[in-house]
């Protein structure tokens, strides 16, 4: 049991979330996802994200469009589906209840 | 100086050293052999090769007109290293012990051929993988059951031919892995896949086979391809076992005349050589009478000829071209040529059938039977 294995675990637990926090706000590229997510130092290669973007647009929890851009090919435009708004829902109530029990943990 | 190759990379056309484009080409396919078993691999691929080509333009933009091995590393680099990949996947965390759990099951080792360390069929590669000996060793070994066999070494080259049909090529890095016996991990085969980076094989111009699109209809025309080859390969070796009992009984035949003429030429010029050849035939079928080749029809004998030329000929020359496609990377007989000699083949054994059934047979009418004409054959004990 060591700490970095523990932190890591924890940062793979809230990726999910935190792309769907992300495309909440206003759909994106691919590439600001990522960016967004390595400024937050929740991942370190870009590599980890494509398979998981792609599962979530098969579990139609994302949607993605092609978008013409002006430097090269169409790049992938992700937005949350309906699907994906009440999903994020139940990620926001279990995050705030986890929130709730370590608060309270710490707290007495 | 590097030779380039023109790559098409998510939509874009890259013009790629050669080096880069091994490193390139072996990173990609070992995140396919990573993410095959998952739904949309194809897509996840295609995600990874244009985000690839998106980095790759920005250097192109700043002016380099070749991707060098520097900037696919750092792109690499970028995308991250395999390990790193499945190690931060969560997903993929579960797959390897799904994974982890069935290697477990098949660790045991498999009898494959082995395509990377082979001198004819990789059987003795292969051998050598299972007993985790020196594939050197098992050669040896084999080279000499062979020669202290001695009458019995055509088992051993049986034996060989046959394991040749019948065991697969470890072709998938799996299989390579089965094939010593170790785990299909992901890990292991991130780790066989990752060992052929070193390998700059001859087989850079692959991409040319593999990367284009095959319509159906020559897909199907590889697939008879490789099916008519196989059954010429199969019957090209049953024949070659078949004759080689014969074709050696004639270059025992012809060194015994080999020896008759230097025997005579020796014993006193051209007037005995005839006599030579004579007592050579006479000496071995002492039953046959070959001055009767003089009452054959001229045409018939040399179309019986031609037939019994191309009936050793064409079984022999494809055994060595085998031989040779497997030594010395010969490029394989094309299809079309194979169908000509098998047809020519069909045609001269029927030709030979029909005269030796003319000329050699008795003749059988109401008076019982009795001597062809013909028949060399002066007398027969049943």
């Amino acid at each position: 049991m060591n700490a970095e294995n523990v932190k890591s675990q924890m940062r793979k637990g809230s990726l999910e979330y935190c792309i769907l926090l992300l495309l909440e706000k206003e759909p994106a590229y691919t590439s600001d996802i990522i960016q967004k997510l390595q400024e937050a130092k929740l991942i370190v290669v870009e590599g980890t994200l494509y398979p998981l973007l792609t599962r979530l647009k098969n579990t139609e929890l994302l949607s993605y469009q092609w978008v013409e851009s002006n430097q090269g090919p169409p790049r992938k435009y992700y937005k949350l589906t309906e699907k994906g708004e009440l999903f994020l829902g139940e990620l926001e109530t279990a995050w705030q209840e986890l929130n709730n029990t370590i608060n309270h943990i710490r707290n007495n | 100086m590097k030779k380039t190759l023109t790559v098409n990379l998510g939509g874009t056309v890259f013009h790629i050293d050669e080096d880069a484009y091994e490193l390139l080409d072996k990173y990609l396919s070992n995140l396919r052999v990573h993410f095959k078993k998952e739904e949309g691999s194809d897509e996840i691929m295609n995600d990874f090769e244009s985000r690839i080509s998106e980095l790759l333009s920005e250097r192109i933009r700043l002016g380099y007109e070749v991707i060098t091995i520097g900037q696919v590393e750092d792109v690499i680099g970028r995308m991250g290293r395999p390990e790193e990949i499945f190690g931060e996947d969560a997903f993929a965390e579960e797959t390897k012990e799904e994974y982890r759990g069935k290697a477990e099951e098949t660790a045991k080792k498999r009898f494959f051929r082995n395509p990377d360390d082979r001198i004819l069929g990789g059987i003795a590669g292969g051998l050598a993988a299972y007993m985790n000996w020196d594939p050197t060793v098992v050669r040896l070994l084999i080279l000499l059951a062979t020669i202290l066999l001695g009458p019995g070494a055509t088992a051993v080259v049986v034996t060989y031919i046959i394991l040749w049909l019948i065991v697969p090529t470890a072709t998938t890095a799996a299989e390579k892995l089965q094939m010593r016996g170790e785990n299909v991990t992901v890990e292991n085969i991130g780790k066989t896949v990752t060992d052929t980076f070193e390998k700059f094989s001859a087989n850079v111009n692959n991409y040319v086979n593999s990367g284009k699109p095959r319509t159906a209809a020559q897909k199907f025309g590889d697939g008879l391809v490789n099916v008519i080859g196989f059954i010429i390969k199969v019957l090209g070796i049953l024949v070659a076992i078949v004759l080689l009992p014969p074709v050696l009984l004639i270059l025992f035949v012809l060194v015994v005349v080999l020896f008759a003429i230097i025997i005579g030429l020796i014993g006193g010029g051209i007037g005995l050589l005839g006599g030579g050849l004579g007592a050579a035939f006479g000496g071995i079928f002492p039953f046959m009478d070959w001055n009767m080749a003089g009452n054959y029809p001229e045409g018939a004998l040399i179309a019986a000829t031609i037939a019994s030329i191309l009936i050793i000929g064409i079984p022999v020359i494809a055994l060595g071209y085998l031989i040779g496609t497997q030594l010395f990377k010969w490029k394989p007989i094309p299809a079309s040529a194979k169908w000509i000699l098998l047809v020519l083949w069909l045609v001269s054994l029927a030709v030979t059938i029909v005269l030796g059934a003319n000329f050699g047979l008795p003749i059988i009418d109401q008076y019982g039977w009795h001597r062809n004409y013909f028949s060399p054959i002066r007398y027969m004990h049943f």
